[in-house]
């Protein structure tokens, strides 16, 4: 008995020793290191003699990190990507694959997962890449990367990704914000969507949600707007780039793109017209302006645009007081400006309305604008399905003179209302009428009911 | 070599192990030894009476202090660092998550351990005099054991460590006039944020280990003093018949008496004081069962050791230390737990606040500290003790049992769900 408990403690000391040995050689193969031989082995090919060969090889392992402070993330996807800024590893098998198109998104000032998703503290394959318990961003896959440029790149256009500014542009005009808070302002049917895309839903998710809202959350009070798999895409790119990312000053003053939008904005304020013309189109006083980013070069045009007199002392041209986007985003313009497109500046005049007018304009913008239209639709035709109200679904407002006065229509968009039960002792409709005082000013409101007043008194027309 | 003969010998005092002198000396010159007897009766270290949970306890206990100190390098507590540690510890410290496991494994472990060793203590009666006030220790242990593990659950700062630190605390503001108080001192503030987290970790680093280990001190002296680790004393064989002693007499003159040999066994301090010694003194016993600590204890005590550490790093091997998203105040999980061991006090609190928050934590906490004083019954046999079996059998699957269902049975909004049927999180 005695001897035997001896050798058990003898073989449990053992067992505890070699234990300690496994969990350290577990400790020091990990998957990057087997990785990173393989890079070097690649490298090394590339190498003209063995002395260079040998000394890329014995390049020793270690992570590598990229510390993004203003970024407020560390990533270390390139511990085992170590090829992402090496263009001779344009054919390399990945993970070592040469990341084309980066423009200026250069890895070691942006990391990886700003754009990818995915844990850029991990570093083995299926912890990085997200798809474990308890890491709710995944890397995005390729059909829906693209949206990540609108986490930053909020304003204008985005070069490339056509989806964000129709996302955006649907959002606006499909009536979302009469159910959807965004940045303060909408309704309170549905969820505030300001930080959607930091909610980490799968874009999967989102696109079927758009396409069909009950099939993925039962009982949704979303009526299906009949999107079609384009929209579907594009608002779902729009949500995900709806996040707030807390940025260094270094990325929130580049993050405007110059695009020729934001370059015509620009020639049409600074009236580039009054001296120019284009194609003969415009004042002769200064130079023809077609084709005159072919002519000059970058750099020459910058020049001028900063300072003219520099270029040609003496030139009569003022010096606008633009900063570099402004710079490049005008040049941008001139590079695809037209004769007809200046025309069309030119003709812009004022519209000449009657103050009566303008304040319904202004109505019919502000029942677009808060999502209105949303669920009484665009020609206030009403019929979206609303379960278990009078009717079975959203009014029509075109009869609203019939059975209320301007004052009673006032006070319901004020306070809002639940529209009477169909059954009373069923649920109560999933949609309803938000109270629109908190977030309207009386104004918009009383631009609203007389823009909806202008309907009914049209109709009485027989328009 | 005499230089090195020298040296050996002025590090190991003692006469070589294989005199019984040798095998004395090597406890009674050895202050880390020397809690223990020079010999032990066998059926001080019969497995099957004790299966040295109070061991397992200790050991696991310098596991964690072991580990806790190597974690404590890595680690920074405030909560924009501390999770992105977890990270760190996980996939770029070399070991890191092997050593996070063996804490996690062998915290775990211990506030189970305790647990069956306080039932292991009270189903074999050894809380009975004179041992009565070790139990209340014993007791303070198990509250302290439960501290720490309470105190080092925040430390990741996950959602998991959050919310069930919030729930906990919320638990412990239920009580009377000094609940809000308690939670708001220990949060340093009325919800768990930065105070909080620096607060536990002072808890959990220094205060509660310095603690425990005080407390651990006193527990083992008084085992010693008390007449060494608890054995069945109820299946003693009854004592060989005593031999007679001869007392005063030569082969010449008739002895003054004959006399049976006394069969009770004291130890005390002799010339010294007067009066009886406190000591568990057991008639009758056998006298010959007992053997020297060494080897005989001692490697009972290394295998236990070994068994342990051996289990604690197979456990941080192959299972992974759980970490899950970063802590969010404003994404309550639902349901929110607490840590496992207060799921039965969660259980209760959501039937009744104060019954379930405050009273019956308080009631159990008092019974357990009272029972070696309103147990009159002087016998440790089994069989003698029905009614003390019964009531604490019922405490201990009551405790289990709310356990249970508060882990397994419990889903978003506290409902009964039973494990098997999955059930997606709240609707939009």
């Amino acid at each position: 008995m005695e001897r035997r408990l001896q050798q058990y403690f003898f073989v449990l000391s053992v067992l505890s020793l070699l234990l300690i040995v496994g969990a350290a050689y577990q400790a020091s193969t990990p998957a990057w290191k087997r990785y990173q031989k393989q890079y070097l082995s690649l490298e090394a090919q590339g190498e003209p003699n063995a002395i260079t060969k040998a000394a890329v090889l014995a390049t020793p392992p270690e992570v590598h990190q990229v510390m993004l402070t203003g970024l407020q993330r560390v990533d270390r996807c390139t511990t085992c990507h170590m090829g992402v800024e090496d263009p001779t590893m344009k054919n390399a098998p990945e993970p070592f694959r040469y990341h084309e198109n980066l423009g200026p998104h250069i890895p070691s000032k942006f990391g990886c997962t700003i754009c990818h998703g995915g844990q850029g503290l991990a570093t083995d394959k299926d912890d990085a890449h997200g798809n474990v318990e308890f890491w709710q961003s995944p890397l995005l896959t390729k059909e829906y990367v693209r949206a990540s440029c609108g986490r930053c790149h909020k304003d204008g256009e985005v070069p490339g990704v056509p989806e964000l500014s129709e996302g955006k542009r649907l959002f606006e005009n499909q009536g979302c914000r009469g159910c959807h808070k965004l940045n303060g302002v909408g309704g309170t049917i549905g969820p505030d969507l300001s930080l959607e895309g930091a909610n980490h839903r799968a874009p999967e998710w989102l696109e079927k949600h758009f396409l069909t809202p009950n099939e993925v959350s039962s009982g949704s009070a979303m009526p299906n707007f009949h999107f079609t798999r384009d929209q579907a895409k594009a608002l779902t790119y729009y949500m995900l780039s709806l996040t707030s990312e807390d940025m260094g000053s270094y990325y929130s003053t580049v993050r405007l793109i110059p695009g020729p939008e934001f370059g015509r904005q620009i020639f049409q304020e600074k009236n580039c017209i009054n001296c120019h013309n284009v194609g003969g189109v415009g004042q002769k006083v200064g130079p023809d302006l077609l084709g005159v980013v072919g002519r000059h070069s970058p750099e020459w045009l910058d020049e001028q645009l900063i300072n003219p007199e520099l270029v040609y002392p003496g030139s009569s041209m003022p010096a606008y007081d633009l900063d570099g986007n402004s710079r490049k985003a005008l040049m941008a313009y001139l590079a695809v400006v037209t004769p007809a497109d200046v025309q069309a500046l030119l003709s812009q005049k004022p519209h000449v309305l009657s103050p009566s007018d303008v304040a319904i304009e202004a109505g019919r913008q502000d029942f677009a604008r808060f999502g209105c239209v949303g669920c009484h639709g665009t020609e206030l035709q009403g019929g979206v399905p609303n379960p278990n109200a009078q009717g079975g679904e959203v009014p029509s407002l075109l009869h609203l003179s019939d059975d209320y006065t301007k004052d009673e229509v006032l006070a319901v968009i004020r306070n809002g209302r639940v529209p009477p039960l169909d059954n009373p002792n069923g649920p109560p409709p999933p949609l309803y009428m938000p109270a629109w005082k908190k977030v309207l000013s009386d104004e918009d409101i009383n631009r609203v009911a007389d823009f909806l007043w202008s309907k009914q008194q049209k109709k009485a027309d027989g328009w | 070599m005499n230089i090195f003969r020298e040296i050996y010998q002025s590090i190991v005092r003692r006469d070589p192990l294989s005199t019984d002198k040798g095998k004395t000396e090597l406890v009674f010159l050895n202050v880390w030894l020397h809690i223990h007897p020079a010999k032990v009766k066998k059926e001080h270290m019969k497995f099957r009476h004790t299966f040295y949970l109070g061991f397992i306890s200790f050991f696991l206990l310098l596991i964690l202090i072991t580990t806790g100190i190597a974690l404590m390098v890595y680690y920074r507590p405030y909560p924009a660092a501390a999770y992105q540690d977890m990270k760190d510890l996980q996939f770029v410290i070399f070991m890191g998550p092997f050593l996070r496991g063996m804490h996690r494994w062998a915290a775990h472990g211990m506030v189970a351990c305790v647990f069956l060793h306080m039932c292991r203590v009270f189903y074999t009666g050894s809380y009975k005099k004179p041992r009565q006030f070790n139990w209340v220790i014993g007791v303070v242990l198990l509250l302290l054991t439960l501290g720490m593990s309470f105190t080092g659950y925040l430390l990741p700062w996950d959602q998991l460590a959050y919310w069930a630190i919030t729930v906990g605390t919320n638990i412990g503001s239920y009580a009377p006039v000094v609940g809000g108080m308690l939670k708001e001192v220990l949060l340093g503030g009325h919800s768990v944020g930065e105070g909080a987290l620096i607060r536990f970790y002072v808890l959990h680093v220094a205060v509660l280990p310095l603690l425990v280990v005080l407390f651990t001190v006193v527990h083992f002296w008084r085992v010693r003093k008390d007449g060494g680790l608890s054995r069945p004393v109820w299946k003693l064989k009854a004592p060989k018949t005593a031999p007679l002693v001869q007392i005063g007499g030569t082969a010449e003159v008739a002895p003054l008496a004959v006399q049976a040999a006394s069969t009770e066994k004291t130890y005390g301090l002799m010339e010294v004081v007067t009066g009886k010694p406190i000591f568990e003194t057991v008639t009758p016993e056998e006298d010959d069962d007992a053997v020297f600590s060494y080897p005989y204890a001692f490697v009972r005590e290394g295998i236990t050791l070994m068994a342990t550490v051996t289990t604690i790093m197979s456990m941080a091997i192959f299972l992974r230390a759980p970490l899950e998203e970063l802590a969010n105040p404003a994404k309550t999980p639902n349901p929110a737990k607490a840590p496992w061991y207060f799921l039965g006090l969660q259980e209760l609190v959501s039937h009744s606040a104060l019954l379930g928050g405050v009273v019956a934590p308080a009631l159990m906490v008092i019974a357990l500290l009272v029972v070696p004083y309103i147990d009159r019954n002087p016998s440790r046999r089994p069989r003698d003790r029905k009614w003390a079996i019964w009531l604490f059998t019922a405490f201990v699957v009551v405790n289990l049992v709310l356990i249970v269902i508060g882990t397994f049975f419990r889903g978003p909004g506290w409902a009964l769900v039973p494990p098997w049927v999955h059930v997606t999180g709240g609707a939009e």
